[in-house]
C-alpha cells in the first residue's frame, strides 16, 4: 500500500511544477489563442538565468528571480511588440513558424552560451528531503507544488481583481466588444506575453532545480506543458493546475509499473489520446 | 510574365540538377560530392514539407517520424536478410502507412492542434526506439542504435544517385501533383474548406493522398540517407532538427511555390557547410533569417524575386 503512495504523492508534487510550467503557455493560448512552439525553450532559459545567477553571482535562484522575472517580462514585451503583433497579421501560420524560430534561436544561443552538456540547479536545500509518515520525499518537490499553488492563485487573482487583469480576460473573451469598451488591446496583448514569460522565468527556475536540463530538453516541456493544459482544458488556470496534478501522477505511476525508463513515452501517449479523443479538453466546454 | 517564369524554371534547374548528378564521374571533390548527396536528401525532404505545409495547410512537424521509421525498417531488414533495397521501399511503405494510421487521430485536429499533435509523434517513437530493442546484438549510441548489415558491396556512387532521383524526381513530383485533380482539389480546399466540400472535393481523401504520398518520398529519403551513414540511432533520427531543415528550407525559399524549396535547399545546405565548425551558429543565423523572412517577405525569398521582375518589366 505504502508503495503504490510513493508515486502517488511524488506524482502530486510534480504536478505542481508541471502547471507551473503550463500557466504561461494556458494564459497565452486563452488570450490570443496561440500556443507558442516556443514555449519549452523559454522555460528551460528561464532554467539557465537561474543556474547563470546562481554560478556567477551565488544568488540563491529564487532571490534570483528579481533580476530574471524582470528580464523576460521586458523580453515578451519586446517580442509581442516587434514579432507577434506583425506576425498576426501576415497570416494564421505566420506566428505558428516565428515561435518555430525563436525556438531555434533560444535553442541554440543557449546551445553557445552554456555548451550541450546537462546541468542542473543545485542549492543548499537541493539534496533535502523531509517525511510523510515513513515515506521519504525531496523537499524541492514539496517546493514545487506550494508554489505552483501560489503563482496560480497570485495569477488568478490578478486577472480577477485588477483593471489589467480584467482587461485581459475581456480581450481574451471577446476582442472586438474589449476594444469598443476603450480596451488597447495591443497593449494588453503585450502585457499577457509579457506575464506570461515572466511565468515561465519562474517555472525554469523550479524546472532547473527538480530535473536536470539541456539546450534541446525544451519540446520535453513544451509537450508537458501542452499536456497539461489540454488535459485542463484551454485558459482555465484551476484547470491547468488540476491537468497538471493528472499528468504527474500519470507519469509517476507510470514509472512505477513500466519502469523509470518509460514514464516519459506515458506522458507522450496520454497526450496524443487526448488529442486524438478529446481535443478541447477533459474540462474544456 | 509570372506565368512564363513558372514554366521556364525547370529548364535552367534541370541543367544543375544534371550536373549535380555528375559530379561523381568528372571526378569532384569528396566534399562536393557529400554536399549535393544533402541537397538532394534536403530537396526531397523540403517539397515535401512544402506539399502538405504549403498546398494542403497541414504544418506537419512530424516528419521525422517517417524518415525514421522507413530507416529503422531498411536497418532491421538487412539484420533478418532482407536486401537493402527491398527493406528501403518496404521502409519507405511503411511510413505511408503510419501516415494511414496517424491520419485516424490527427486529421481531426486544425491548424495549431495538428502542428502540436503532430509534434508529440516523433517524440513518442524515440522513447520507444530507446526502450525496444527490435533485434539484438551490436549497438551503437544510446537505445535501439545499429549498424546496416552487409552493405559493403553498395558503391557510394549508387547511393548518391539514388539521393539524385528522388530529390529530382520530388520536384517533378510536385509539378505533376499541382497540374492533376489532386492538385486542383486542394487549391480549391486551401481558397476555402467549406466550398471546396460543398462542391464534391473530399477534403479529407485529398488531404489523406498528400499525407500519404509527403510519407512515402520523405521515408524513401530517410532511408537513403541512412544507407550512406550507415547506422542509425534514435535520438538524431526522432530529431526535431530534421523538421526544422525542411520548415526552414520552404519558408526561406518560398512557402507555397514550387522553386522555394530548391532555392532554400541551396541556402541551407551552403549555410550548412560555411558554418560547420562553428556548431549552433548555422541554426541560429538561420532563426533569424526565417523569423526576417517571415516578417519581410511571407513567400520567400522566391516572393522577393517574383516581385522584382514585375518592377522590372514594368
Amino acid at each position: 500500500m505504502n508503495d503504490i503512495l510513493t508515486p502517488i504523492l511524488m506524482g502530486i508534487m510534480l504536478g505542481g511544477l508541471y502547471a507551473l510550467i503550463s500557466l504561461g503557455l494556458s494564459l497565452l493560448f486563452g488570450v490570443m489563442r496561440f500556443i507558442n512552439l516556443a514555449h519549452g525553450d523559454f522555460v528551460i532559459l528561464g532554467s539557465y538565468l537561474g543556474y547563470g545567477i546562481l554560478t556567477y553571482f551565488g544568488f540563491d535562484p529564487v532571490i534570483g528571480l528579481v533580476i530574471s522575472v524582470p528580464l523576460m517580462f521586458g523580453l515578451g514585451f519586446l517580442i509581442q511588440k516587434y514579432l507577434m503583433s506583425r506576425a498576426f497579421e501576415v497570416s494564421s501560420d505566420t506566428p505558428l513558424i516565428i515561435a518555430f524560430g525563436l525556438s531555434l534561436i533560444i535553442q541554440n544561443a543557449n546551445q553557445i552560451a552554456w555548451t550541450p552538456l546537462s546541468r542542473g540547479i543545485n542549492t543548499g536545500y537541493s539534496n533535502a528531503s523531509f517525511f510523510i509518515g515513513s515515506l521519504q520525499f525531496p523537499v524541492v518537490y514539496l517546493l514545487d507544488l506550494l508554489v505552483g499553488i501560489l503563482v496560480m492563485l497570485l495569477l488568478r487573482e490578478f486577472l480577477t481583481r485588477t483593471y489589467l487583469g480584467r482587461a485581459i480576460t475581456a480581450a481574451s473573451q471577446d476582442k472586438k466588444a474589449a476594444e469598443l469598451m476603450g480596451i488597447n488591446s495591443k497593449r494588453v496583448y503585450g502585457y499577457a506575453f509579457a506575464i506570461a514569460m515572466a511565468l515561465t522565468a519562474i517555472g525554469g527556475v523550479f524546472l532547473g532545480m527538480t530535473f536536470p536540463f539541456t539546450p534541446t530538453s525544451g519540446i520535453s516541456f513544451l509537450t508537458i506543458a501542452f499536456g497539461t493544459v489540454i488535459i485542463g482544458g484551454l485558459g482555465s488556470m484551476w484547470g491547468t493546475f488540476i491537468g497538471g496534478i493528472i499528468l504527474g501522477v500519470m507519469q509517476t505511476l507510470g514509472g512505477y509499473f513500466f519502469g523509470p525508463a518509460s514514464q516519459m513515452l506515458v506522458v507522450y501517449l496520454i497526450v496524443l489520446i487526448i488529442l486524438a479523443v478529446r481535443p478541447q479538453g477533459l474540462f474544456g466546454r | 510574365m509570372i506565368s512564363r517564369l513558372k514554366n521556364d524554371f525547370l529548364i535552367p534547374t534541370t541543367f544543375i540538377f544534371i550536373i549535380l548528378a555528375l559530379f561523381p564521374l568528372i571526378g569532384a571533390p569528396r566534399n562536393w560530392i557529400l554536399y549535393a548527396f544533402l541537397f538532394f536528401i534536403y530537396l526531397a525532404m523540403a517539397n515535401m514539407w512544402n506539399l502538405l505545409a504549403g498546398y494542403s495547410g497541414l504544418i506537419s512537424l512530424c516528419q521525422p517520424a517517417f524518415l525514421g521509421l522507413a530507416g529503422y525498417a531498411m536497418t532491421i531488414g538487412t539484420w533478418i536478410g532482407i536486401p537493402w533495397w527491398i527493406g528501403m521501399t518496404g521502409g519507405a511503405i511503411i511510413a505511408a502507412f503510419f501516415a494511414f494510421l496517424l491520419s485516424r487521430a490527427v486529421f481531426r485536429l486544425s491548424g495549431i492542434y495538428f502542428a502540436i499533435g503532430t509534434l508529440v509523434v516523433p517524440e513518442a517513437l524515440r522513447m520507444i526506439f530507446y526502450l525496444w530493442k527490435p533485434v539484438g546484438g551490436a549497438m551503437h549510441g544510446a537505445g535501439a542504435g545499429y549498424m546496416l548489415k552487409g552493405i559493403e558491396g553498395v558503391s557510394q556512387n549508387t547511393i548518391f544517385w539514388l539521393a539524385a532521383i528522388v530529390g529530382i524526381g520530388s520536384v517533378y513530383l510536385i509539378r505533376i501533383i499541382i497540374r492533376s485533380k489532386l492538385g486542383l482539389g486542394l487549391s480549391s480546399i486551401r481558397d476555402n474548406q467549406r466550398t471546396a466540400a460543398s462542391i464534391g472535393i473530399n477534403v479529407f481523401r485529398v488531404k489523406l493522398y498528400t499525407f500519404l504520398i509527403s510519407a512515402f518520398v520523405t521515408g524513401l529519403a530517410g532511408a537513403i540517407y541512412y544507407l550512406n551513414q550507415g547506422y542509425i540511432e534514435p535520438s538524431a533520427t526522432f530529431n526535431v532538427r530534421w523538421t526544422m531543415i525542411m520548415l526552414l528550407a520552404t519558408v526561406i525559399g518560398g512557402i507555397r511555390t514550387e522553386e522555394g524549396p530548391i532555392i532554400g535547399t541551396i541556402i541551407i545546405v551552403i549555410l550548412y557547410f560555411a558554418l560547420a565548425r562553428y556548431a549552433g551558429y548555422s541554426f541560429l543565423i538561420q532563426g533569424i533569417i526565417l523569423i526576417l523572412i517571415m516578417l519581410i517577405s511571407p513567400e520567400g525569398i522566391m516572393g522577393i524575386i517574383k516581385k522584382f521582375l514585375l518592377f522590372a518589366k514594368r
